[in-house]
């Protein structure tokens, strides 16, 4: 099999000749993937800014949210479907780009795409309006008067990593806020995106025109200037360098929505350490770890694990080793470049070092094999490992101590993932959420946000939306110059 | 010389080393031959650097060739005592500036300079001197006085002292670089027509020649003139900066590129790599016959294959007293007699969303 080439974005009213590719190679060999993505100039930006707002206007603000998740679910179910060409498309590029394994894509996009499928799109409305018709029509407020949600004329989307089908995330937001959406994607998953736009398109073709899918040089100021100019909120996703970057670059007007990276970390309590259940958490954390190689926001780094239950947590570490050994199996690690290899050869050595400099350090996994856990005896601060299946196991009196490690690293917290009983699930995410942590998830489940759940605490429907209120004051006063008002003459 | 049967727990053979670092190269044999004595002396005497062998299996009976010999990652400078002679009767430490952990400095120990001074002598004789006996120099960089500790500060001191001629100055002091002092030097030599050598950091170069471009000053420094920078590519990774320091020295001091010698040292070590000039960046870099590289997968440890980029390893003879073999955070590919210095490892980045260690560090700090 010779290379291949697809192209990569959505441009409503430009024609591929009018526009300027820029080459992305992944891989080598006979399995690399040529992406070809869209180069804009600055006018080329402004007039699809303009196009897609107006668009939307006349569109998609006249579609209920109703109907819109209706297409929405038109178009997922569609990915859903092994037959379908956009999801064979998918299938076929994204182990290439990404360079995770395909059968981990395969599952991955299974099971993060369900969540989008209508009832679940009508839940993540629900989940930040009380009445979804707000986002269609005047409703009345219990205060009195009413009360109408507006979202973004121009939502800009700014994408970052590598995690196939991230994108959707924000894209759904907007479609249901009923946002004209530009988004940028990232050179690192740049296809998933366009794919998405051109299905939209396909199940709606009026919605062609209300999304745009481009591409610019990170560090090119003149393209992303030119969409910052013209959006009225701005999403962006990535290092907190990259986000700030973005920050700078817009009016103090404009909307702005960073989502940074983040710090998964997992906690064991001894009521899951049994001889039963501890091998069964090792294997549904092992699962968190193998997917996306620890590159989501949610991934776990570290675990906690509470000594005194039947199964000590040196053993938990023994455990999750041996599940990460079978796993590589199944999924194995995708191949390292230089630097990847580098960092993770840095992690090993710290932990090696610490083996060799104080008592019940140990690491486990030799150099050859795809995966390390590095179990301490002693409490550990929350790191990030060098991904990639580097995971470390922590050993503590309580889980309360863990508390205090994770607390001041409270801006990288998101997820924490636990095994706990349900008295001690519910006292511990009180301290976690005090300590930082947004989002509280079963071991085995970290990776697999639930649908409507509010990434980084976050109201991400309501924060996009003006609210849009008719006083009291002035129903009142309208009231009196209705055809059949009836003038007090008395 | 008897290596095939080093005593363990005998002294240093410091006196063989120095035979062997003053006789005209070596063959393959008398290399590994040195290098298993110091391996079997640094085993039986270093007791961290014994259990990192212990933890790869490696002992002076498995050891066969220098190539087999464990390299210790230079963090194990920062977190262990890797020293045959205890510490405290050691007459010299030489530390890392410690940019990338915060203060937590990696430490290299030497009982004398003994070895260090020959290692550099010969060397530096060779590969910059390049028969000139001495020559006037002007140091970018603190005196030893000022930092005891820096291997860097030594080696521009003792250039001076052993190789410098008469009005050789540093120009680096407590108040900063000395503008007027280096600008007066340098116009002095240019008016002399005799050669002149400016040794220093890179970054020194870099604010050095900020300053003259401000004031408009540049010199035709004579011929046999030269430069020696150091130290600088932890920054620069990209070759069109190569180019642009190098095209700019020229083009400052009046000293043709082929002139412009960089010299690759480390604090882990106790010997020096150089180049034959800049004319073409990267240039090939290499070292006395004391010291040896390979170029590694760092995970591994295994050789990459010829033209590959690796990381690097090297095996300095000279290191007696820490550990010989060490291996970097500096990536490299193999060339004929020698290796292209490409920079050092970055962290990985970020490919997901998950927070990046160097990110989180930076945060920390």
């Amino acid at each position: 099999m010779s290379a291949s080439r697809v192209i990569a974005g959505w441009l409503p009213g430009l024609a591929d000749d009018e526009v300027q590719w820029h080459a992305l190679t992944f891989g080598t060999g006979p399995g690399q993937v040529q992406v070809d993505v869209p180069v804009l100039t600055p006018g080329q930006m402004r007039a699809l800014a303009g196009r897609v707002r107006q668009s939307a206007r006349e569109v998609l603000q006249r579609l209920t949210v109703s109907d819109i998740i209706e297409i929405v679910d038109a178009a997922v179910a569609r990915l859903l479907d092994p037959a379908d060409p956009c999801r064979r498309e998918a299938e076929r590029f994204l182990p290439a780009i990404t360079g995770y394994d395909a059968e981990m894509v395969r599952l991955g996009l299974a099971s993060f795409l369900k969540t989008f499928r209508a009832p679940q799109l009508h839940r993540f409305v629900a989940e930040d309006f009380a009445n979804p018709k707000v986002l269609d029509e005047f409703q009345p407020a219990a205060k009195g008067g009413a009360v109408r949600a507006f979202g973004p004329s121009l939502l800009a989307h700014v994408w970052a990593g590598n995690v196939p089908a991230l994108p959707l995330w924000s894209l759904a937001c907007g479609l249901l806020v009923k946002a004209g959406s530009i988004g940028k994607v990232p050179s690192a998953e740049p296809l998933f995106a366009g794919l998405f736009a051109r299905l939209l398109a396909q199940v709606h073709p009026p919605l062609a025109d209300c999304l745009a899918i481009v591409w610019w040089k990170g560090g090119d100021a003149s393209a992303a200037g030119a969409l910052f100019a013209e959006a009225d909120t701005v999403l962006a996703y990535g290092s907190n360098h990259a986000v700030d970057q973005v920050r700078l670059q817009l009016p103090v007007t404009t909307r702005f929505l960073p989502y940074g990276h983040k710090l998964g970390f997992g906690m064991v309590s001894r009521a899951a350490l049994d001889t039963q259940r501890a091998p069964a958490t090792a294997r549904l954390a092992a699962h968190d770890v193998v997917r996306y190689e620890q590159q989501g926001c949610y991934s776990p780094h570290l675990f906690y694990v509470e000594r005194g239950g039947r199964v000590a947590p040196r053993e938990f570490a023994q455990y999750l080793a041996a599940e990460l050994a079978n796993l590589q199996r199944r999924f194995p690690r995708r191949a390292l470049a230089l630097e990847d290899a580098q960092a993770i050869a840095g992690w090993r050595q710290s932990a090696e070092l610490r083996t060799l400099a104080a008592g019940g350090a140990e690491l486990l996994g030799g150099a050859d094999a795809a995966w390390a856990v590095s179990y301490s005896d002693g409490p550990q601060p929350l790191a990030p490992t060098a991904a990639n299946r580097c995971i470390q196991v922590v050993a503590v009196d309580r889980l309360d101590d863990a508390v205090a490690l994770v607390e001041p690293h409270a801006a990288f917290l998101q997820t924490a993932g636990i095994a706990a009983d349900p008295a001690e699930l519910f006292r511990l995410a009180g301290l976690l959420g005090g300590a930082g942590v947004t989002r509280i998830a079963a071991i085995g489940s970290m990776t697999a946000p639930e649908a409507g759940w509010h990434h980084d605490g976050r109201f991400n429907l309501a924060d996009l939306v003006r609210m849009v209120e008719i006083e009291q004051s002035a129903e009142r006063a309208a009231e009196r110059f209705a055809p059949y008002a009836q003038e007090d003459l008395g | 010389m008897d290596a095939s049967q080093p005593a363990a727990g005998a002294a240093a053979p410091v006196e063989s080393l120095l035979a062997f670092i003053a006789q005209e190269g070596c063959s393959d044999e008398e290399f590994d031959a040195m290098a298993l004595r110091l391996f079997a002396h640094q085993h039986a005497r270093n007791e961290p650097f014994r259990r990192f062998c212990q933890g790869r299996g490696a002992t002076p009976r498995q050891v066969r060739s220098w190539r087999d010999i464990p390299a210790v990652p230079i963090n194990g400078f920062k977190d262990l005592t890797l020293s045959c002679q205890p510490p405290a009767t050691c007459e010299r430490v030489f530390m890392t500036s410690g940019t990338t952990r915060g203060d937590v400095k990696g430490r290299n120990w030497h009982p004398d300079l003994a070895v260090w001074n020959a290692s550099f002598r010969g060397n530096f004789a060779r590969r910059f001197m390049r028969g000139e006996r001495r020559i006037r120099m002007g140091i970018l960089f603190p005196d030893e006085a000022a930092m005891p500790n820096s291997s860097l500060a030594h080696y521009l001191q003792y250039a001076v002292q052993e190789f410098g001629a008469a009005g050789s100055a540093h120009y680096v002091g407590a108040k900063g670089l000395d503008i007027a002092g280096v600008t007066e030097a340098l116009a002095q030599a240019e008016r002399s027509g005799e050669p002149f050598a400016l040794l220093g950091a890179s970054y020194s170069f870099v604010h050095l020649m900020d300053e003259l471009a401000a004031g408009g000053s540049s010199f035709r420094l004579p011929p046999g003139s030269r430069i020696l920078d150091t130290g600088g590519y932890k920054k620069q990774s990209r070759d069109v900066d190569f180019e642009a320091f190098y095209d700019a020295l020229a083009r400052t001091f009046g000293v043709p590129r082929q002139r412009c010698i960089n010299m690759y040292g480390m604090t882990e070590l106790s010997s020096q790599f150089y180049d034959d000039g800049n004319a073409v960046v990267p240039s090939r870099k290499s070292g006395p016959h004391w010291i040896r590289s390979r170029l590694v997968d760092p995970l591994t440890g295994g050789e990459v294959a010829k033209g590959e980029r690796g990381i690097l390893v090297h095996c300095d003879l000279a290191n007696y007293n820490s550990v010989t073999t060490i291996l970097t955070e500096d990536v490299g590919v193999e060339r004929d007699g020698g290796f292209l210095l490409l920079g050092r490892a970055e962290g990985a980045q970020a490919k997901g969303c998950s927070l990046a260690v160097e990110e989180f560090l930076k945060a920390a700090a």
